[in-house]
């Protein structure tokens, strides 16, 4: 087992009940962030949360719904919503779109056959007018694998260099060994204070 | 005035009179809140002559037949151990409440997948799904005691009115900037009082559809609100850490109740109206005097945040439910701590009283509900089945069924 210390993150708490769930949607004073997590099913979007919260990740299974996590960070308070992302549930993303700060977008690197898929989902996420300059970071996950894609090749694919309307960063990652995830939320932190100025 | 013929109410216990008035038939109820199977009825009679002119010698001997009649159902032993339970897979998405229609013949459940849908609470049949909100169902009522029509607030900003036979929506009320998270309607059936995270509270015609008033003066999210037993005042709780009341006929805030440290939970008025109970992540609950609006007591005791609190419907016990997994139950009478519940793994986020005030249910992110008595605190039963946590759970009318609502996008019949 590989262990990685976040000095920046620490578990702050685990958001339970309605109740907490309507305090995070409520209108964020300036230092708490909303991060959305999308990206298809089986990407490797909980693993990455709960790497966030240092938590145990070695019993996770397909989300049918939602998780919510606070990470505190280099000041910041992030609010990290981490939505299933089986095809069923895609429709339903649209449900978390608003007052988005951060899109964090996960790709899983090994799994070439849906690139394709993949693609198309990114891209008409960052049609969406609810999401419109939001800043996004894509993590070119699983690169703990062999046949992992490397982050400049998912890049080339996806055509991130025509993005122009919003701040993008492409990292790649191994939401298992935690390796990349720092980096990452470094430029997410990064990105807010530059949009907050 | 001439009495027509008397009613029976059990939960809260009470009689009802019809009687007619100027060619009107009208109706008035003898709450008999403090009735116990120990009262002595033949006294009681004599009160209730006392009080109420249209009780005269002639009725006398009827009325204590009815007093005896609520004396015998409350000494009935509660022989349901809600054993069974159904799963039904209700949604795609997390479920965020339920709720029973008055028979509770039927409920209803909202979901983060934008539907309601409409439940045969005998077979576990879905009845209807109410479609049209664009965003998460959140907060959803019947019109009891009715049980017509159905109101859901939705994150999409807007509440819709929906007929409970056919499914056909009768309105979509328009106007909150923001989403919809509490509604109620009134007891009459005649309004609907929406709360939103745009910190204002609205009161809509449920006939016409239109707005009748805003309800501004919160300087941050209304999360909760609850209309009194007659409907002529409505309460509200804030995340601005205040809790106000409002006159019902003109919108005009009556008071504004401070003394909470942190964000309100939810708010509640006692059966008689005179109570009003608030909880708060301050890790107390308050209970104040709804005419003067001054709190009367702060009830202590939970080391971390209150996320739920509640009468029982006669109006005598308070019960509250914590962050600290625990939830104790408090006397109105005497303001002390009768019991804590302990047991739960996990934070206690919804808590309610059986019909009977004889039972606590509390639903819990540790995937289970749990049954406890009232008056011991001992955990009856464990509601074991669920996985993920528990959002909402809730008992029928009779007290011999619950409906209990997942993140796990199911919901469960026990009975």
């Amino acid at each position: 087992m590989i262990f990685f210390n976040y000095f920046f993150f620490y578990y702050y708490f685990f958001l339970q009940g309605l109740l907490s769930i309507l305090r995070k949607l409520k209108s964020t004073p300036d230092q708490e962030v909303r991060i959305l997590l999308l990206g298809l099913d089986n990407g490797g979007k909980t693993t990455l949360l709960k790497q966030l919260a240092s938590e145990d990740i070695s019993h996770i299974t397909p989300t049918q719904g939602f998780n919510i996590k606070s990470v505190q960070s280099q000041g910041f308070k992030l609010n990290v919503w981490d939505i299933g992302g089986q095809r069923k549930i895609r429709p339903y993303w649209r449900n978390y779109f608003e007052n988005t700060d951060v899109l964090i977008y996960v790709i899983d690197s090994a799994d070439r056959k849906r690139f394709e898929e993949t693609g198309q989902e990114l891209a008409e996420l960052l049609d969406e007018e609810k999401l419109s300059g939001v800043p996004v970071l894509i993590f070119a996950n699983k690169q703990d694998l062999l046949t992992a894609a490397p982050a400049s090749e998912i890049a080339e694919g996806l055509n991130l260099h025509t993005i122009r309307d919003r701040m993008w960063q492409i990292q790649s990652c191994s939401a298992l060994t935690g390796e990349g995830i720092q980096e990452g939320m470094n430029w997410v932190c990064k990105s807010v204070n530059a949009k907050k100025k | 005035m001439r009495l027509k013929r008397f009613l029976i109410r059990y939960y809260p216990p009470g009689i009802i009179l019809e009687y007619e008035k100027g060619g009107h038939l009208r109706t008035k109820s003898i709450d008999l809140l403090d009735l116990t199977p120990e009262t002595n009825p033949d006294e009681l009679v004599v009160d209730i002559m006392h009080s109420e002119p249209l009780i005269t010698e002639a009725r006398a001997e009827q009325v204590k037949q009815l007093i005896l009649r609520l004396q015998q159902k409350q000494g009935q032993e509660v022989h349901h151990r809600f054993c069974f339970c159904k799963e039904l897979k209700a949604h795609i998405l997390p479920l965020t409440n339920v709720a029973f229609d008055k028979s509770g013949s039927r409920f209803i459940t909202g979901s983060y997948d934008r539907t309601c849908r409409i439940w045969d609470t005998a077979s576990g049949t879905e009845l209807r799904v109410l479609e049209g909100h664009k965003n998460v169902v959140y907060a959803i009522a019947f019109n009891n005691p009715y049980g017509d029509k159905i109101a859901t607030g939705s994150f999409d900003k807007t509440c819709k009115l929906w007929c409970a036979d056919t499914g056909r929506c009768f309105h979509t009320f328009r106007g909150h900037m923001a989403e919809i998270v509490c509604l109620a309607f009134n007891p009459q059936s005649t309004l609907v009082a929406t709360g939103s995270m745009d910190s204002t509270a609205k009161l809509w015609d449920v006939e016409s559809g239109r707005e009748v008033v805003t309800l501004s003066g919160h300087t941050a999210e209304v999360l909760s609100l609850c209309f009194n037993t007659v409907g002529d005042q409505l309460v509200t709780g804030s995340f601005d850490h205040t809790v106000a009341i409002w006159d019902v006929a003109t919108g005009r805030l009556v008071h504004t109740l401070i003394g909470h440290m942190g964000e309100i939970c939810n708010v509640q008025f006692n059966w008689d109206s005179s109570l009003i109970l608030t909880g708060s992540i301050d890790k107390s609950g308050k209970l104040w005097d709804a005419a003067s609006g001054k709190c009367v007591v702060t009830l202590v005791g939970h080391k971390e945040d209150v996320l739920d609190v509640c009468f029982d419907l006669s109006g005598q016990l308070i019960a509250t439910a914590s962050a600290d997994g625990t939830a104790k139950v408090f006397s109105v009478a005497t303001h002390q701590c009768l019991v804590t519940l302990v047991g739960h793994d996990g934070e206690i986020s919804k808590i309610c009283f059986s019909p009977q005030g004889t039972r606590v249910l509390t639903a819990s992110s540790d995937k289970t509900a749990r049954l406890w008595d009232a008056k011991s605190g001992a955990c009856l039963r464990v509601l074991e089945g669920h996985t993920d946590e528990i959002f909402s759970c809730v008992f029928n009318y009779e007290g011999d069924t619950i409906i209990t609502g997942s993140k796990d996008n199911t919901c469960r019949i026990w009975y």
